[in-house]
């Protein structure tokens, strides 16, 4: 189906589609649709999937941690001096080696 | 010190000014706000972020950067305002913290979310989940495969 800006799409009876503006690659829309009709992008509801599944990860993921990072693109600079607490676990306000040289 | 019960790294103390601030929470999880990240040693640069409030909810995540070290971050108006960033994109690590959240599969390689990083304001503590508007990013960047037998040419 071929559209031009300020034209529309009708879908069923309660949801209209319309071109707004095309700019570039970008085209903005307007969207009619009943309270019923969740209207969200795509990928916001692929990363809401992918955030449920990352959260399922094993208590304990150590192993299969240290193999990820095994497989780092960049060698990881050498850990941060322990600031406080155990020698596990260690909270602090994060500054990861990202600051330019 | 508050203390804080971890998914995997039992009971810890906190201070309030090492709180990410997600005042929309994150994609799936809206009502969870307050996140602590957390370094372990000897699983440097990996930083956990565990909720304060949901016990069970413990992200793994890493800095984008060291994932794609060319990273480009193109954060909208409106993932700009809610890092409390206006005007212009941030540069990771001196105005914003960017990490990847990652995904543990039981037979395929990890990936990591490199649509959706999670950017936290350095100065305010401010932090969003955001999408990347531009980029050919995937929301399920597959790390390349370790192999210690990689010969050098």
């Amino acid at each position: 189906m071929r559209r031009r800006q300020g034209e529309a799409i009708l879908i069923g009876d309660g949801v209209e589609i319309r071109i707004l503006s095309i700019d570039g690659t970008r085209v903005k829309m307007g969207i009619l649709a009943p309270r019923s009709v969740p209207v969200t992008a795509r990928e916001i509801e692929l990363v809401r999937k992918e955030n449920l599944q990352a959260a399922e990860t094993p208590h304990d993921a150590s192993e299969a941690l240290a193999q990820l990072l095994k497989a780092l693109p960049v060698e990881p600079p050498p850990p941060a001096e322990p600031s406080v607490k155990s020698d596990e676990t260690i909270l602090e306000v994060v500054d990861l080696g990202e600051k330019k040289a | 010190m508050a203390k804080c019960r971890t998914k995997s790294h039992g009971e810890i103390e906190y201070s309030e000014d090492v709180v990410m601030h997600f005042s929309e929470g994150l994609f799936g999880f809206e009502s969870e706000t307050r996140f602590l990240p957390i370094e372990v040693p000897s699983l440097h640069p990996l930083l956990f972020l565990q909720s304060v409030e949901q016990q069970g909810l413990c992200f793994i995540t890493l800095p984008i950067l060291v994932i794609d070290p060319a990273y480009r971050l193109m954060l909208s108006p409106g993932d700009l305002e809610l890092a409390g960033l206006p005007g212009k994109q941030p540069v990771i690590g001196e105005d914003v913290l960017c990490l990847a959240i990652l995904t543990l599969h039981k037979d395929a390689p990890a990936t990591a979310n490199l649509i959706a990083p999670l950017v936290m304001n350095l100065r305010t503590r401010q932090a969003v989940q955001a999408i990347v508007c531009e980029g050919d990013y995937s929301h399920q960047h597959v790390f390349p495969a370790s192999s210690p037998e990689a010969v050098c040419s």
